[in-house]
């Protein structure tokens, strides 16, 4: 590259800095993500002993019978910090309120006319199958610990105390 | 105010191995071919990932699709991270790195871990960070010919967004909550919360051990928004900065322990905190 003066660099850099920081700075004053400006809201509204809190776990139905607890990280890595709020859009179908619907999810929706008479988790099983099969690929065919059903489970803390975390709300299951 | 612009292309060229290197380690951990089995109808594209049409998910969200991506990936971050042909190299990795960025999200949520990491992608992908410390500068294609602020700006600007990232997060929860976010259930309900579940990258369970102690957690988490507002020492005052980032790991390896949530990303862009300079004239002399 030739060399550039000093000047050239201030007018580049001063571009690139308005570039970057007017839009964090919109992002910052109206608290809005909008990919890939973000405002760092993380847990800026704190938790509430009172407020009622849903969470899930995954399990599996082994072959030979055992219930074991599944970690999704471990079968698809790329969702690092993202799958619990991956599962619980998708239990709670925000996957159908979007402003541009996927086909197949448009055709979904015709069937039952809106999102509130969906069923909850529309598209859970097909989750569940696609974590199935990834966990069942890992194993020799011939396998006792190889999954013949898999399943979400959904919990809520409403317990307005640091006890009783667990009441059992439904559970998702699909057969592999 | 000259003394922070001033650096280094030596310095640029290690800021762009280690972020770019960064990426690419934790793409060559990642399996895409896990990725491209999920469904496509649960995606829920995000901010600019919006503009892609369903058609182009379909295509991606496939075996071809996503070995594709990675291949392209890997590509152009290993080539970044050497500096070879880095002008283009980091162009495209930015673009590259930004869609599936975006793509991650747009099947969970807006997190912020790899944010800094991104941004620091775009600042770089318009410096000189391949004149020194890269292969284009050992093949002599480039050499550090550029006037100080050239180099020294970029990672000014790098420290800057550092500051910014804590600053704003205190500011924001100030904003929301007020002074109802020092209350003693805050924290241990939020770690709780995420300690439920299995569906976090870990899954410890110190944070049932919080109630316990409860009384003294406001103190705790007004100790957090002081250091996330006083930040910006880091990149102003020399002196504070090695306590500021010490305060940093301590507080992102508690977020571990206690909430289940990492920020790795984050905690490796702190290296650009670091006199690289310095650093190369120390490992010469020894």
């Amino acid at each position: 590259m030739k060399p550039h003066t000093s000047r050239y660099w201030i007018i580049k850099y001063t571009i690139v800095t308005f570039a970057l920081f007017t839009p964090l700075l919109w992002s910052f004053r109206y608290i809005r993500n909008a990919y890939p400006f973000t405002v760092w809201n993380v847990m800026m509204a704190g938790g509430d002993l009172q407020t009622g809190r849903n969470f899930f776990v995954l399990r599996g139905e082994t072959v030979s019978g055992q219930t074991i607890d599944i970690r999704p990280i471990k079968l698809t890595n790329a969702l690092s910090a993202r799958t619990w709020t991956m599962v619980s859009a998708t239990v709670f179908n925000q996957n159908f309120r979007l402003s541009s619907l996927h086909p197949e999810n448009t055709r979904l929706l015709d069937q039952f006319g809106s999102v509130e008479k969906l069923p909850l988790g529309a598209r859970v099983p097909e989750l569940l199958t696609t974590w199935g099969n990834l966990y069942n690929n890992q194993l020799p065919s011939s396998s006792p610990a190889r999954l013949k059903a898999i399943r979400l489970d959904m919990y809520r803390w409403s317990s307005g105390r640091y006890a009783d975390y667990d009441t059992f709300v439904e559970s998702w299951r699909k057969e592999l | 105010m000259s003394r922070f612009f001033s650096g280094s292309a030596l310095s640029l060229g290690v800021v762009r191995t280690i972020v770019c290197g960064t990426f690419l380690i934790a793409t060559l951990a990642t399996s895409f071919q896990a990725l491209g089995q999920l469904p496509v109808t649960i995606l829920r594209p995000t901010g600019l990932m919006k503009f892609i049409p369903w058609g182009f998910y379909e295509r991606l969200l496939t075996p071809v699709g996503m070995y594709s991506l990675k291949t392209a990936l890997l590509l152009s971050l290993l080539l970044s991270t050497m500096g070879f042909l880095t002008s283009a190299s980091t162009k495209c990795s930015l673009v590259l790195v930004v869609f599936y960025q975006g793509l991650v999200r747009s099947f969970g949520h807006y997190n912020h871990d790899e944010m800094v990491a991104v941004y620091y992608l775009a600042i770089l992908a318009f410096t000189p960070c391949g004149d020194a410390f890269s292969f284009d500068h050992w093949l002599r294609l480039k050499k550090p010919n550029q006037p100080p602020f050239a180099y020294g700006f970029p990672v000014f600007l790098m420290q800057l967004l550092m500051a910014w990232v804590y600053f704003s997060s205190a500011l924001v929860k100030l904003r929301v909550a007020g002074l109802t976010y020092l209350s003693a259930d805050n924290f241990p309900v939020l770690a709780i919360f995420h300690s439920l579940d299995n569906l976090h990258d870990t899954n410890f369970r110190l944070a049932f051990w919080l109630p316990q102690i409860r009384s003294v957690l406001p103190f705790v988490v007004g100790l957090v928004l002081v250091w996330e507002l006083l930040f910006p020492l880091a990149v102003f005052w020399r002196r504070s900065r090695w306590l500021m980032l010490g305060l940093g790991i301590v507080f992102h390896i508690a977020t571990l322990l206690f909430m289940n949530i990492f920020f790795p990303y984050q905690l490796a862009m702190y290296l650009v905190f670091v006199d690289w300079d310095w650093v190369a004239g120390w490992m010469k002399r020894s």
